[in-house]
């Protein structure tokens, strides 16, 4: 696809300003009632859903230039995908956040990038990861586990950590949980690149070639290694195995760990023993919530029915968020004896996003805490004690905007709480 | 154009920097609105742009920003949602866009006296569910949950589902805070005599018809910074338990409440119902609404929209389906119908009301929509009117037709007129054809019943020129229908009037039916706004205007 291939959106875009709130009819309060927190930061109507298909249209159709004002706009949003589901609350012609996205792919193709991207994407190239670590670092976590290394063997399950849970920062916990739970469940698991990146992150950054090329990559490593199921408790890198790799030609189906646990508990095959007093309050991440639903194949055209009705032809899925991940880290959290899960009031498809993606972190950190922070205050009125999530970005986020201890709440990934009560 | 530097600093000093733009791209998100397609030239999409966006924070603010463009003749254009081509500037004048969206609290909720005071960028889904929790409700206007409840109540006309309950937008409206055109604070009402919020009307300043104008300013005589609006009695829970799949959502059926999808065999049944609901003080909700999609295809559209694994090319089969057909025909003549009772026992007896009268206008209640499910959509659909946008579904363009308002029986005489105009229109293809009646609109827009109307909804294509032309050619062969049929002139016009130049403008408009109006807008334009930094959505007529000898006012011609 290209920029004007999106230019359709644009033109049919009707300044509704739905992009920039939660759906109307999820709204609990005044508080909490918006939901794209890049115009909620920045204001200007630009910086929402609709004011960016309108960026680029007025680019497109050059009644202005690219400056390092419109560089803001594009980067300066974590792609939590909010405008695109409300968006579509009502329209079956309108793919805003794939229009995002491809506006970021044009800009970064000129080289009009944030300034902060550039060491990290140089990081990339060089290290294959997003994260600073030293290479030494890389898997250490999994030292003593005794699992295959699938470069040399061969496993049709192949477990992925994801690069924040394996590259220090304390949460690789999870990491550890995960794979122990795996291989207790008596699967023939085994671990590949261990620390390497998904390439996720880079292609919400706008950088679609480095992305291609980690997939093949990958797949190809896969493919050698006969990995028919990769499972990971990242929800970064279940979305980019789910639907990006899936868009890119793998077969290889992607479960989160969270999924995974709850089929055990489901089939009686784990139990929680210990008691885990606690009340908690759960953020789904955007990339396992309303980002986490199924790649399905399509490649047609658009036709008219109708008259002028717009319609697809074949039908053109539609992700809207109807089907992301929502239950089965609930079910987790209350098959977990002496945990209470109290609800915020965005959550599921209309879940305010904790700041971290679409390169936010990496490019503006005072936008990434002030979005965290946001949601942390939703977490604290709902009189929780901890705030759990299912993505390490969340996790990570989340704490440093606690980190200053004033608010009674703990931060937890749910395989941390699954842990303690197993 | 674009501003001094100087003048950019100025306004710098007044809102800080990061809260004033003047690149063209920022600009440029502010010149496009919707319908600016169907007035502008070459269908382009944007309005003219602004020479730069400014975003106060509090009145003080607003009045230092106005009084420097007073200075140096800078238009005014304020928007708090900013939907329609009517928040845009106007014309190529320099003017300043001033996005109340930083102005955004809730100031406050007066329970005992049933009053919110709300600043512009409140919207009405984060005021109704403020006032829910305290067992009260707020009018939402046709345009939705998502629109300023300010703007809405200041500065347009419009009616909604509950207006039958709660009256029309400018109903609402009671005491008032507004930056005049020539920078004065205006506190009106009870609040201009320090007596809070209650009233629009007095003890203070009664101005609500002169800032108001005849249909609403729509951004073009100053700024309204704070208003507050009455609250009604919400008979429900105040905890809404919201359910369903994205889209379709469902609000769970309190028993205090009935939901139905009301139909009728001919068009007198249907004024003959709306009278007897009238007559007989029942209802809450009262709107047609979900024949929006066309006569054709509602029943199939709304049933592919329950279901969220289908897209709108299910519509095209299962329109087709023997059993969507039968249900197309019984709801060929439908609307949809909440009641409320103040108890099980109220609301039982209201229901059998329903029936009775029902029986004697020939009439049902539609079973498939009477269903779970489906009432419990149509529930959610017209209580917080979340999904306003669904306009747009079929292709993108949408724009409205007639809505003349009056008597049911005045009303259905222009029903087959509008009907016919919009099948012969869609003939073309260059828009919808989803049957020659897509029209929809509120049971009444005053409360307690009375004054109706029905607004077709003509769908189009915004990416493509020719439906384009096609929607404009049609909005025009509805001026002439109606003209012609003895009909004033629908909401079509009003929306074309933004391609019209200003001797256009005034030859209509001293050819309404009170003209006088017009005249009386400019003097009080003359008085508030001197350096003209308005716009002319506040409607005037200039003093050397010919009027009519029928139309001058009678006072004038004794």
């Amino acid at each position: 696809m290209a920029l004007a291939d999106y230019r359709a959106d644009a033109m049919r875009c009707t300044r509704c300003s739905y992009c920039k709130w939660i759906p109307f009819d999820l709204v609990k309060s005044s508080r909490f009632a918006k939901g794209c927190p890049s115009v909620d930061h920045n204001n200007f109507h630009n910086y929402s859903g609709g004011g960016r298909l309108v960026t680029y249209l007025s680019l497109l159709d050059g009644r202005s230039e690219v400056t390092d004002r419109v560089v803001d706009i594009a980067f300066k949003c974590q792609l939590c995908g909010n405008c695109d589901v409300a968006c579509k609350v009502c329209r079956y012609d309108m793919e805003v956040l794939a229009a995002l996205r491809e506006f970021r792919f044009w800009l970064a193709e000129q080289g009009r990038v944030p300034p902060r991207y550039q060491a990290v994407i140089e990081g990339f190239r060089r290290r294959g990861t997003m994260l600073g670590a030293p290479e030494a670092d890389r898997g250490s976590w999994a030292q003593g586990a005794g699992v295959k290394d699938l470069s040399r063997e061969k496993a049709e399950l192949v477990f992925h950590p994801g690069c924040r849970h394996s590259l220090g920062g304390g949460l690789e916990s999870v990491a550890r949980t995960s794979l122990d739970i795996l291989r207790k469940a008596g699967l023939d698991v085994g671990l590949l690149d261990n620390g390497q990146c998904c390439g996720g992150r880079v292609y919400h950054m706008g950088y679609r070639e480095e992305f291609a090329r980690t997939a093949a990559r990958v797949l190809g490593a896969w493919e050698d290694a006969g990995v028919k199921t990769v499972v990971t408790p990242c929800a970064d890198c279940y979305h980019t195995f789910k639907h990006l790799y899936a868009r890119e030609g793998s077969r290889v189906e992607t479960i989160h760990m969270v999924e995974f646990v709850d089929r055990l508990v489901r089939e009686g095959r784990l139990e929680f023993t210990t008691p885990v007093p606690l009340k908690v309050t759960y953020h789904d991440p955007c990339h396992l919530g309303r980002q986490g639903e199924p790649f399905v194949p399509w490649e047609g055209a658009e036709k008219k029915i109708f008259g002028q009705a717009v319609v697809y032809d074949p039908p053109r899925p539609r992700y809207n968020g109807a089907q992301g991940v929502y239950e089965p880290p609930r079910d987790v959290l209350r098959a977990i004896p002496g945990i209470e899960l109290v609800e915020m009031e965005r959550i599921r498809e209309a879940a305010w996003c904790c700041g971290a993606g679409g390169g936010v972190r990496e490019a503006y950190p005072e936008f990434n805490a002030w979005t965290a922070a946001e949601r942390v205050e939703e977490a604290k009125s709902t009189g929780a004690d901890a705030l759990v999530s299912a993505c390490p970005w969340c996790e990570q986020n989340f704490s440093e905007a606690l980190r200053d201890g004033r608010a009674p709440v703990r931060v937890f990934d749910v395989l941390e709480l699954v842990r303690q009560a197993l | 154009m674009t501003l001094s530097r100087e003048t950019y600093r100025q306004l710098e000093d007044i809102v800080g920097a990061e809260n004033v733009s003047d690149d063209p791209v920022v600009l440029d998100a502010y010149a496009f609105e919707v319908l600016a397609d169907l007035v502008r030239p070459e269908q382009s999409h944007f309005m003219p742009r602004p020479v730069a966006v400014i975003m106060p924070r509090t009145t003080e603010e607003v009045q230092t920003i106005v009084r420097l463009c007073n200075r140096h003749r800078i238009k005014v254009k304020p928007l708090s949602t900013g939907w329609y081509h009517f928040a845009a500037p106007q014309s190529d004048a320099p003017t300043l866009q001033l996005d109340m969206r930083r102005m955004d609290r809730i100031l406050e909720i007066d329970e005992k006296n049933l009053i919110a005071v709300i600043e512009p960028y409140v919207i009405a889904a984060q005021l109704q569910a403020e006032t829910l929790k305290l067992g009260l409700n707020i009018n939402i206007t046709g345009a939705g949950a998502s629109c300023s409840v300010l703007a809405s109540s200041c500065a347009y006309a419009g009616q909604g589902p509950m207006a039958y309950w709660m009256g029309g937008n400018a109903e609402n409206l009671l005491a008032l805070e507004w930056v005049t055109p020539a920078g004065e604070i205006v506190r009106t009402g009870s609040l201009g005599s320090g007596d809070g919020w209650f009233c629009g009307e007095g003890p203070g300043p009664s101005v609500r018809g002169i800032c108001r104008g005849t249909i609403g300013s729509r951004g073009g005589m100053g700024v309204y910074t704070k208003c507050a609006v009455k609250l009604t009695h919400w008979p429900g829970p105040t905890e809404w338990k919201v359910r369903g799949t994205v889209p379709a959502y469902r609000l769970p059926i309190h028993e205090h409440f009935r939901v139905y999808t009301l139909a009728v065999p001919s068009w007198d049944a249907w004024a003959d119902l709306y009278y007897q609901i009238y007559d007989n003080e029942l209802g809450y909700v009262f709107h047609r609404q979900f024949n929006l999609a066309g006569a054709d295809l509602a029943p199939a559209f709304w049933l592919m929209y329950n279901d969220h694994t289908k897209t709108l090319n299910d519509v095209e089969w299962m329109a087709q389906e023997p059993g969507m057909r039968e249900l197309t025909e019984e709801m060929r003549i439908s609307f949809q119908f909440i009641m409320a009772g103040r108890s099980v026992r109220d609301i039982e007896l209201q229901d059998r009301i329903l029936d009775a009268i029902l029986a004697e206008v020939g009439g049902w209640k539609v079973k498939r929509f009477a269903e779970e499910d489906m009432a419990e959509f149509t529930n959610m659909y017209l209580q917080r009117l979340g999904h306003k946008h669904i306009n747009y579904v079929w292709a993108g363009g949408y724009i409205g037709s007639w809505m003349q308002v009056g008597t049911p029986d005045w009303v259905k005489g222009y029903i087959p007129i509008a009907s016919a105009g919009l099948e012969r229109d869609a003939a073309s293809g260059l828009l919808v054809q989803c049957g020659g009646d897509a029209m929809m609109g509120s049971g009444s827009g005053f409360p307690g019943g009375g004054g109706t109307g029905l607004e077709q909804f003509v769908s189009y294509d915004p990416n493509d020129r020719e439906s384009t032309k096609a929607a404009v050619r049609h909005m025009e062969d509805a001026v002439r229908d109606a003209t012609s049929y003895g009909f004033p002139p629908g909401k079509e016009a009003l929306y074309l009037e933004l391609s019209k130049t200003d001797e256009q403008v005034w030859a209509s408009l001293a050819a309404a039916n009170q003209p006088a109006v017009f005249e009386f807008q400019r003097k009080i334009k003359e008085a508030l706004d001197p350096n003209n930094i308005g716009d002319r959505l506040y409607s005037t007529l200039p003093a050397d205007r010919t009027i009519p000898a029928d139309k001058t006012p009678a006072t004038d011609r004794r």
